[in-house]
């Protein structure tokens, strides 16, 4: 008797909550078409909603250094200077061509005339040379997080008539021209916006691109709608939505609800939640690699035969599989394929286990210290002690035993500075996608950057050598010497370089998803039936 | 009576520099170094030496302490290390929202509370006893962000009612007035923009009141009981008094004043406890923007809004407190007299 009024009870209790939110809802469904209504021609929204999981740190390419405010940032700015749509390579934007001196050191751009600010400024040379100034000395501050790696070998800014600038440099660099294409600190802003918000226009952009500012409602959403006076064809959708929706099942739902038309920043444990509620996955090669780096400068590892016999326990193909489930590609280079200077002739030490326990057993290496970090990173879903925990089994298999000490990120990174460790685990995300901004790693003087403290004067001199090369065949073929030669040296084991994913409604199209991160919506529509 | 409001009010002085002194120094001791986090990938040592010199993070803890308090009097927070902007308005951007939010959960609870409570306690060990004491104990024993969870799968996933998250359509969103939506969409006159917020409103109201009403229910039921058993409940029977007056006036007035200091705590705590059910609703309040702060090292932001919370807290004890007074006339106030 007991129990059956428990039963009862609760059955009451679930039947009072439902009908209590029934009685709420109401006016939700009402939206949704009816079946018999007659199916009009397809034409496209008004409005495309793009979720991700945060705010941005603010609007001013100047003063932020994140990817959420990336993506919005490319849709309000123009550089002078921008990517191709599927590589890192640049074309004319704002800069409709330019000339670069023999000595490598002065820049001439022809700038596109009748470009108008979304405030109705002029935008001209001395509006690049506002922009750059700014982030200069002395003009420049602390908190302008790529003013040094943009412009740092910046001499002047001259204008010399009202559609043509120079940029003068301090020292030949070609990577200043994939530089001038990024979506941070590059982006050139209205000098009219900067003046009235006091140098800053974190809360209040004002760009060339084709979609304006309305409105930021903090943690909620940044409002932004079409430039009908951009100077190219306009975009094809009026309003953009970005929402922050923190939570990944939470961003998940809102789209299979509809809700929203695309989000990113998902991982692999929600691709059979967006597939089954009808979305479409999106896979971006990402601009990343993550590696296992040897001290180079202590025993055992100062040894290039022990380098090269430790990489070759390691299957790396069945590594990155079971790590990364398809979400991460092995690494065979340390440049991802689209960055210019990749080649796939290029050869990592191959996997051979026999070979491994011989050269390990000559090399006398019998305990290795590995030092790994406990968070994902963008490069490394998995985290890096899982990582190096796969590593310790493949080298138990030849005989050796790895102690591997694990730190959550920051203190990772003192301890990596510190340099007590014969290997660890590091990754790198591209800035520009200018091929030394990966290969400068390794001959970086700071061991924060160079973690396998590798000094190598030969090295060294390729890299000077080809910062002095125009883009080209002759200087990607710099590069690719570089990377067969680093790979020669076993300093690094390339170990995967992470995809990118995003998701989107199968009615939506015209997105171009950059391997940048960033997302260029002003083809983006969604059709409606 | 007035004197024992005015005591009240300043003892939230002595309250406010405790909490500031607290939350002053964790920050500091436990908290990474800010630098690397606001100057990023490309910082350096020198560029982070100076930035932490010029935002005093170089001088004496005690030095910078004073000079944030002698800010904090004049009204100034200080600037978010993070982005740039002033922290009141940081602050005040997304408090609307978390007072709406606490606001709708804590009518739910005590309505909802109350009422199952009242029914438990007149029908004591009837099926309407044993449905409060379960949704009490449901209530207690579920995880907000769980039930958030489930709410959303089952109501908005499944069932399309409601949307998953969020405060409002923006294209819909009414002009800003109070920042409150709800009340800006009436004060505009726009029903459609009412019923919008609306529909974001209840699912997060419901699971944040849950627990709430939970401890509502239990607290009516135990108040009401002992009310129920007393002589003068009797006297008004024999009386002839009918049962709904009994209950209603007699009885339950006096059953609430414990509940009341109840639903004060509880809204206190549903405006600095809102995070886990802000993250999941994606609610743009404060909650999640404590802990964003937090892990990023923003100290002036986190500063800023534990001394918010904590004067909000304070004053609606201090209300609670006074409520007391207009539920029982026995209580008079004395300067000896404390809760």
């Amino acid at each position: 008797m007991k129990r059956s009024a428990h039963l009862l009870s609760l059955m009451l209790a679930l039947a009072l909550v439902v009908s209590a939110l029934a009685g709420c809802a109401g006016e939700t469904v009402e939206e949704e078409p009816t079946a018999e209504e007659p199916v009009a021609e397809a034409t496209t929204a008004d409005t495309f909603t793009y979720a991700q999981g945060a705010d941005p740190r603010g609007l001013d390419p100047a003063l932020v250094d994140d990817g959420e405010s990336s993506k919005i940032i490319v849709n309000i700015y123009e550089n002078l200077l921008k990517y191709n749509d599927d590589s890192t390579e640049v074309e004319p934007s704002l800069a409709e061509s330019w000339d670069i001196s023999e000595d490598g050191l002065s820049y001439t751009f022809k700038l596109r005339e009748g470009v108008k600010f979304h405030d109705g400024t002029d935008f001209d040379a001395e509006a690049v040379k506002f922009n750059i100034d700014r982030q200069l000395p002395p003009l420049v501050t602390e908190e302008m997080g790529y003013a040094g790696f943009v412009f740092g070998s910046v001499k002047d800014v001259v204008v010399v008539d009202e559609y043509t600038v120079q940029i003068n440099l301090t020292a030949p660099n070609t990577a200043f021209l994939a530089n001038l294409a990024m979506s941070l600190a590059a982006p050139i802003i209205s000098p009219t916006a900067l003046e009235a918000g006091d140098n800053s226009v974190m809360e209040n952009p004002v760009g060339t691109g084709p979609y304006k500012f309305v409105e930021w409602n903090k943690g909620e959403n940044i409002v932004l709608v079409r430039n009908d006076e951009y100077w190219g064809e306009p975009a094809k959708t009026k309003n953009v939505v970005f929402r922050f929706i923190a939570d990944n099942s939470a961003r998940v739902l809102a789209l299979s609800n509809g809700e929203v038309d695309m989000i990113d920043g998902i991982d692999a444990t929600v691709v059979d939640q967006i597939t089954e509620g009808g979305g479409e996955l999106f896979e971006a090669a990402g601009m990343n690699i993550s590696y296992m780096a040897y001290n180079t400068t202590t025993s055992p590892f100062k040894d290039q035969a022990a380098r090269v016999a430790f990489s070759q326990a390691i299957d790396r193909e069945e590594l990155v599989k079971s790590l990364y489930q398809g979400y991460s590609d092995v690494a065979d280079t340390i440049l991802p394929t689209f960055v210019p200077g990749f080649d796939p002739a290029v050869e990592q030490v191959e996997f051979d286990a026999e070979a491994a326990k011989a050269g390990l057993a000559a090399a006398g290496v019998t305990e290795v210290h590995m030092i790994s970090y406990t968070n994902p990173r963008p490069y490394n879903a998995a985290t890096g002690v899982s990582l190096a925990t796969a590593i310790q089994g493949y080298l138990q298999k030849v005989g050796v035993e790895c102690t591997i000490d694990t730190f959550d990120w920051t203190t990772y990174k003192e301890k990596v500075k510190a340099g007590d460790y014969d290997i660890c685990f590091y990754g790198w995300i591209g800035d520009n996608g200018d091929p030394d901004n990966f290969m400068n790693l390794l001959s970086d003087p700071d061991p924060t950057m160079n973690v396998a403290r590798w000094q190598d004067p030969t090295y060294q001199g390729m890299i000077k050598d080809a910062l002095l090369l125009p883009n080209g065949d002759e200087r990607n073929a710099a590069y690719a010497e570089m990377e067969t030669y680093v790979a020669e040296q076993a300093i690094w084991l390339p170990i995967s370089h992470a995809k990118t994913l995003a998701a989107y409604r199968p009615e939506v199209s015209g997105f171009v998803y950059h391997v940048t991160g960033n997302v260029f919506l002003k083809n983006a529509v969604v059709e409606v039936p | 009576m007035l004197k024992y409001v005015i005591k009240r009010v300043f003892m939230v002085i002595p309250v406010m520099i405790g909490v500031s002194i607290i939350v002053f120094s964790l920050m500091r001791v436990f908290s990474p170094d800010p630098a690397p986090i606001v100057l990023g990938q490309h910082a350096t040592v020198e560029s982070m030496d100076a930035w932490r010199e010029a935002n005093g993070l170089n001088d004496p803890v005690v030095s910078q302490y004073f000079t944030y308090l002698t800010g904090a009097l004049k009204g100034d927070l200080g600037t978010s290390y993070y982005t740039k902007s002033p922290v009141t308005g940081e602050i005040f951007a997304r408090f609307p929202a978390t007072i709406e939010l606490a606001l709708a959960a804590i009518v739910f609870a005590t309505v909802v509370g109350v009422l199952l409570g009242v029914v438990a306690a007149v029908k004591k060990n009837s099926i309407f006893d044993a449905v409060g004491s379960l949704f009490a104990l449901v209530g207690v024993s579920i995880p907000i962000f769980w039930l958030g969870i489930l709410f959303i799968m089952f109501f908005s996933g499944y069932l399309h009612w409601f949307p998953s998250g969020g405060r409002i359509d923006v294209l819909l969103k009414p002009a800003e007035v109070t920042g409150f939506y709800m009340v800006d969409a009436v004060i505009e006159g726009n029903w459609v923009a009412f019923n919008n917020a609306l529909d974001h409103l209840i699912l997060p109201a419901l699971a944040l009141g849950m627990y709430s009403m939970a401890i509502i229910t239990r607290m009516t039921r135990s108040s009401m009981l002992e009310t129920l058993g007393q002589d003068y409940i009797r006297t008004a029977r024999a009386k002839g008094i009918s049962e709904t007056k009994v209950i209603g006036k007699h009885a339950l007035r006096p059953s609430l004043i414990p509940v009341t200091t109840v639903i004060g705590l509880q809204f206190g705590s549903l405006l600095g406890g809102a995070l886990l059910t802000e993250s999941v609703f994606s609610w743009p309040g404060i909650g999640k923007f404590t802990v964003d702060s937090i892990l990023k090292s923003d100290f002036p932001v986190v500063q800023g809004i534990v001394l918010l919370v904590a004067v909000i807290f304070v004053m609606i004890n201090l209300t609670a407190d006074l409520a007391y007074a207009s539920l029982d006339p026995r209580i008079k106030y004395s300067s000896k007299k404390e809760r």
